[in-house]
């Protein structure tokens, strides 16, 4: 057994359903989506089962024992410089695989009941499995570079999956903004990967923790990768992509913007923890960064009326929360709440895509209602989801919400206006959610009277990973044991609680009976006019500065001044031109007068010369 | 005229005589003349400066460029007739065609 | 330095197969081209495969030629010049399996010009002899501007006029600075020589100032890769060329000016470079964010191309004004990987215009759908050149970069703006060809036969070298 099959089957699946892509564009069959579908989801099957051998290899060891490393081959060797293709798997890299492996295998399963009517099956669940092998690539890899590969590649991955449906150039425009904003934070871990050569010498992770650099260096370095985090985890300032990034397919969503490539800035945060906590500042600065995203992005989702961009603004405030964790040191908390967040939120979405294929791609939650009794299924599971959301005891997200909320209070770096913006956070997730859990499913129906008839229960192969994952998300909770409970803790998790269900009971009260769409702010909905921002500044700041260097310098300067050159030099051609008369007399002429007037020069030095030395 | 400095003024002012000819004359065939003018005042001065130096190179030379000035001649005066038939004309003004 | 009289081939090869392909019949000038052109890449293969590089060895071969005036055909085959010589035979047997109109209209001109300009650039990355040297980087126009001229757009006048006035003006200012260095080195040792080994003992002497000789230099090769503000002749030529011409205008004829940077300005003038390090940096980096800006508002998609070509030449020029070992290697590697990758854009970009005229990036033009093979390779290539992981581009470009880093980070953190830069327009470009919904249908094939093995190839040495660039940073001791 070695951990490189972790990585290696949904490489195998993306390279094998990639080829049936072609081949069928070639010969211009067409593929069924359970067929890739199949091998799309095998691949991800076994990886999650080599994944679960490891489990019960580290499970009871030490923890020295708990790190594997597996060197691929040597990657990059120039002078002094010696990079690996190495794997590495520890207790941290271990419960990442799992996630994507183990909610990814279930969204796989998922989507083969979603993608059915999809017209390339094959290139989806090649995407698909393209992504986990980049997102395994990034948990996995013992080196930044190599995270920086599967950095790189889920970026990819995501690009090509929310434009997946590429005749609509909105979704496309949607692709490219991901990319784009990721690629800012990319910049960040590039330069941080330099900086970190420079003072280390060295790229591999542990090599980089056990390093010492100067605290103004470690500063720098931190402050970079944290950076870099915020690209890919959609926190501020560079969280606007998240909502656009709802275009493409709902499975898609569910797998790479709830379960796990968000959470690869929380991932990448552990990873340099030991380097974090020498950097105080930049801790408190991914504290304030998460709590406030955290609680904009939930004021923001307050007014949404699509039920995917509410559980997209959901994400990032769950997000905010997983920094916040990491911002106070508690870092385990964290990670706890990855994965409890990746079962509720993939479960919500995936519920959610199930409500939007019954209501044939409708996402307005005020043209939805009274969906219980004919959806049960996705009902019951999206309650669970909602409750674990919610932080209602004994679902999975109480213990790893409210761990967080102790921590923002009593860690050393915490203090009470984190812990007050965090359960103010809390409440109106509360408030959210409930609205949106009401006016779907509870409320009287607001549907078309033509899609309302066609409205039916998704079949099993989508329901099951539904199951599968409101099962987690109720036991999923239990597998984290926090230690250290301080005396005001028990306190702080009855607030919480109590807040979330006044505030859940406030909103069911206010959206039980709606029938009508509710006026909201356009300002809030519009994400507090903080997407538009940026569009105008600095979408429309580079075409101005574009155009302004194409028409100033481009064209102004450097255009006009070859322009110029050439002119003179046509210039110059057409004075002398006007000596080439063409005549033989006149051109006898000139050669008589030059030779004349040389033989004067000559003369005339000869004479100078007889009359000063000649005697 | 045993004087050979003489012969070399003489031969001199034939020879600007016969270029002056070839620059400002229009019509080929008094340019061709001028020529003719300019490599008798140059055969003019080999055999003066023979005279001086006392050696016989120079009228032998003299001798060379007389044949070589008839060949030149008779090839030139063909050249003359070629354009004046082809173009009608023998003034050198109308006959530009180094340019363009 | 091992002596080898095998080098002569790899200049006799192209220059026979310019001579006869006079009298191979029109119909089967391709099949000739590309054989010549593969026995071209074998030799070089061959050749290289022999000759061990480390530790700054490799071939070298003298001929006597103008002995008297110190000028002798010296070719070297060492760690640069081996990637640059084996680069143009690749791309030459990669372009000259492209059909168009230039194997329609005077074909075996074409073959014979072809060949003839392959001649003068292995004769340029061979020759160590600066006049010789000089002669063929001159003698690479020539081919050029006809190709420009005979086979090129109608626009073309104005443009190959400036691509060669510009490019004259900075090659003549070389050939002075050649001759002024070769009266110094006469003045100083009594021997009249223009060998770069003679002429590179000039530098170690403090007493003589090369800046003049060091400008000459410097202007010539700027212009020729070209490095902000000298690259005002490249849109135009790159528009108007047809596309053979452009893939070696790109591929090859840029990295002409990024190895006379390695192989003869860092041995002549490396006092002199040194001073100068902090101004270059910064035109570099400044190149790459420049060019970077205008592809993105760009509407000709070749236009585009063409801007970033520049803009990711000036990450070599980067890793080259580092001045380090390593940051050289650095800069081959990135040279090649762009030379391949803007190869096969260009490439692709010729068969995507033969299927549908006046494409422009201000509207969708949707052909995805109908050729879905043609843009799963347009987009491998696409993401080479933002250098993704994985590709070779990347390594090159992450090399450069972490190279340039302590040296000058500021440079380094502008040129990094480039590479997000990178990512708009290079998606625009995609985007803008590939996806929306098209309104025609034309009846052309997807890509296929020779157009695809060629394209795959390239595309997997991308890929390959992407994790296994091992044989490329040889040139560099590791320590």
């Amino acid at each position: 057994m070695s951990i490189l099959l972790i990585v290696l089957f949904p490489l195998i699946g993306f390279l094998i359903n990639g080829i049936r892509y072609i081949i069928s564009t070639k010969k211009g069959t067409k593929i069924s989506s359970q067929q890739s579908g199949m091998i799309a989801t095998f691949a991800m099957v076994l990886s999650f089962l080599v994944s679960v051998y490891y489990y019960f290899q580290f499970n009871g060891q030490s923890n020295e024992v708990k790190l594997i490393d597996q060197n691929l081959f040597s990657w990059i060797k120039i002078g002094a410089f010696h990079l690996d293709f190495a794997l590495r798997l520890d207790p941290l890299s271990l419960l990442f695989s799992l996630i994507i492996t183990g909610v990814g295998s279930l969204i796989h399963l998922y989507s083969i009941g979603y993608m059915k009517e999809d017209a390339s099956p094959a290139k989806y669940f090649s995407y698909l499995n393209l992504f986990c092998f980049m997102m395994l690539n990034l948990v996995l890899g013992s080196s930044m570079p190599h995270v920086f590969l599967g950095w790189e590649g889920v970026g990819l991955a995501s690009y090509l999956l929310i434009g997946y449906w590429n005749l609509d150039v909105e979704k496309v425009m949607a692709g490219q903004k991901a990319f784009v904003m990721n690629r800012i934070g990319d910049l960040g871990f590039l330069i941080a990967m330099f900086v970190a050569y420079k003072y280390v010498g060295s790229l591999d992770l542990i090599e980089i923790q056990k390093s010492t650099m100067s605290p103004f260096v470690v500063t720098v370095f931190t402050g970079l990768v944290f950076f870099a985090c915020t690209g890919k985890s959609a926190q501020i300032p560079l969280f606007t992509w998240l909502p656009d990034a709802m275009a493409g397919p709902t499975p898609v969503s569910a797998l790479i913007h709830a379960a796990t490539m968000v959470t690869s800035g929380v991932y990448l945060l552990n990873r340099i923890s030991p380097l974090l906590i020498q950097a105080p500042q930049v801790l408190s600065v991914i504290a304030i960064v998460g709590v406030t995203t955290a609680f904009i992005a939930a004021i923001i989702a307050c007014a949404q009326k699509d039920i995917k961009k509410i559980l997209a603004y959901s994400t990032i405030s769950q997000l905010g929360f997983m920094f916040l964790a990491c911002g106070v040191g508690a870092f385990d908390a964290g990670v706890f709440h990855v994965m409890t967040h990746a079962f509720f939120k993939a479960l919500m979405f995936l519920g959610a895509g199930s409500v939007i294929h019954a209501l044939h791609e409708e996402q307005n939650i005020f043209k939805m209602g009274g969906l219980s009794k004919k959806l049960p299924i996705t009902t019951i599971t999206f309650v669970v989801g909602w409750a674990a959301i919610l932080g209602i005891p004994p679902f999975s997200g109480f213990f790893s919400k409210d761990e967080i909320i102790i921590e923002s209070l009593n860690s050393p770096y915490g203090n009470q206006v984190l812990f007050a913006m965090a359960l103010l956070t809390a409440l109106l997730t509360a408030f959210y959610m409930t609205r949106l859990l009401v006016l779907v499913f509870f409320s009287p129906s607001r549907m078309d009277k033509d899609v309302e008839e066609h409205v039916h229960e998704s079949p099993l192969v989508m329901t099951f990973p539904l199951i599968v994952l409101a099962v987690l998300s109720l036991i999923g909770g239990f597998w984290h044991h926090s230690e250290g409970a301080h005396e005001n803790s028990q306190m702080i998790m009855i607030t919480s609680v109590a807040v979330a269900i006044l505030s859940a009971g406030f909103s069911f009260y206010r959206y039980r009976k709606f029938d009508s769409e509710e006026q909201t702010n356009n300002f809030i909905e519009n994400g507090l006019g903080i997407n538009n921002f940026y569009n105008n500044f600095f979408g429309k700041g580079v075409t101005i500065v574009s155009k302004g260097l194409f028409r100033w310098i481009e064209a102004g300067i450097i255009q006009n001044g070859l322009k110029f050159c050439t002119w003179a030099v046509e210039f110059s051609g057409n004075v002398l031109k006007s000596f080439q008369v063409g005549s033989v007399q006149v051109y006898l002429m000139m050669m008589v007068l030059l030779g004349l007037s040389l033989m004067i020069w000559v003369l005339q030095g000869v004479m100078h010369g007889v009359l000063i030395y000649g005697k | 005229m045993n004087d050979p400095w003489l012969m070399l003024i003489v031969s001199c002012t034939v020879f600007v005589i016969g270029l002056i000819g070839v620059i400002f004359r229009k019509n080929l065939l008094v340019v061709l003349m001028s020529i003719e003018l300019m490599l008798n005042a140059v055969n003019l001065s080999f055999v003066a400066f023979s005279k001086i130096h006392h050696v016989l190179d120079g009228q032998i030379n003299a001798l060379f460029v007389m044949t070589v000035a008839a060949a030149e001649s008779a090839v030139g005066l063909g050249l003359v007739i070629a354009m004046f038939r082809t173009l009608k004309t023998a003034d050198s003004d109308q006959i530009q065609m180094l340019r363009d | 330095m091992e002596n080898n009289q095998e080098l002569t081939a790899l200049l006799i090869l192209p220059l026979l197969g310019s001579l006869l392909s006079w009298f191979i019949p029109k119909a089967s000038q391709r099949l000739y081209a590309l054989l010549v052109s593969f026995l071209q890449l074998a030799t070089g293969i061959y050749i290289a495969s022999h000759a061990n590089f480390t530790k700054g060895g490799g071939l070298e071969q003298t001929l006597p030629w103008l002995s008297d005036l110190g000028i002798q055909l010296q070719l070297r085959l060492d760690s640069t010049s081996v990637w640059f010589v084996l680069l143009s035979g690749f791309v030459s047997f990669v372009v000259l399996g492209l059909k168009g109109s230039w194997y329609r209209k005077q074909a075996r001109l074409f073959t014979s010009l072809s060949f003839f300009l392959i001649f003068a650039m292995n004769t340029a990355f061979l020759s160590t002899n600066l006049i010789v040297f000089y002669l063929a980087y001159e003698a690479v126009f020539i081919p050029m501007i006809l190709m420009v001229g005979i086979w090129g757009t109608n626009a073309k006048a104005t443009s190959v006029f400036r691509f060669f006035l510009m490019s004259f003006f900075g090659s003549i200012l070389m050939l002075v600075s050649i001759f002024y260095l070769s009266y110094l080195s006469f003045l100083k040792t009594g021997n009249l020589s223009t060998n770069l080994d003679d002429l590179m003992k000039l530098s170690a002497d403090s007493n003589i100032s090369l800046s003049l000789c060091f400008v000459g230099f410097l202007l010539a090769f700027a212009i020729k890769v070209p490095l902000f503000p000298f690259h005002g002749w490249l849109k135009e030529v790159y528009v108007n060329a047809p596309t053979p011409a452009t893939i070696w205008m790109s591929s090859l004829l840029s990295k002409l000016g990024v190895f006379g940077f390695i192989r003869f300005i860092g041995p002549l003038f490396m006092p002199t470079f040194v001073e100068y390090q902090g101004v270059l940096l910064a035109l570099a980096a400044f190149s790459v964010i420049y060019a970077a800006f205008l592809a993105i508002q760009e509407k000709n998609p070749k236009s585009l191309l063409a801007y970033s070509s520049i803009s990711h030449l000036g990450f070599v020029m980067l890793g080259v004004f580092s001045l380090s070992d390593a940051g050289r290697t650095s800069a081959i590697v990135l040279s090649v990987s762009h030379g391949l990758t803007s190869a096969v854009l260009f490439y692709l970009y010729d068969l995507i215009e033969v299927r549908k005229e006046g494409i422009s990036m201000d509207r969708y033009s949707g052909m995805a759908r109908q050729y879905p093979i043609l843009f799963v390779c347009l987009f491998i290539g696409v993401l080479a050149s933002l250098s993704l992981p994985g590709t070779f581009n990347f390594v090159g470009e992450f090399l450069v970069m972490l190279h340039a880093y302590p040296v000058s980070a500021l440079c380094t953190i502008l040129s990094g703006i480039g590479v997000i830069l990178g990512s708009v327009y290079m998606l625009k470009f995609y985007q803008r060809i590939g996806f929306g919904k098209s309104e025609e249908m034309t009846s052309t094939a997807d890509i296929h036969g020779f157009d695809l093995i060629v394209v795959m190839v390239i595309l997997a040495i991308i890929i390959y070298f992407g994790f296994q660039p091992s044989i490329f940073l040889g040139g560099v001791d590791n320590v």
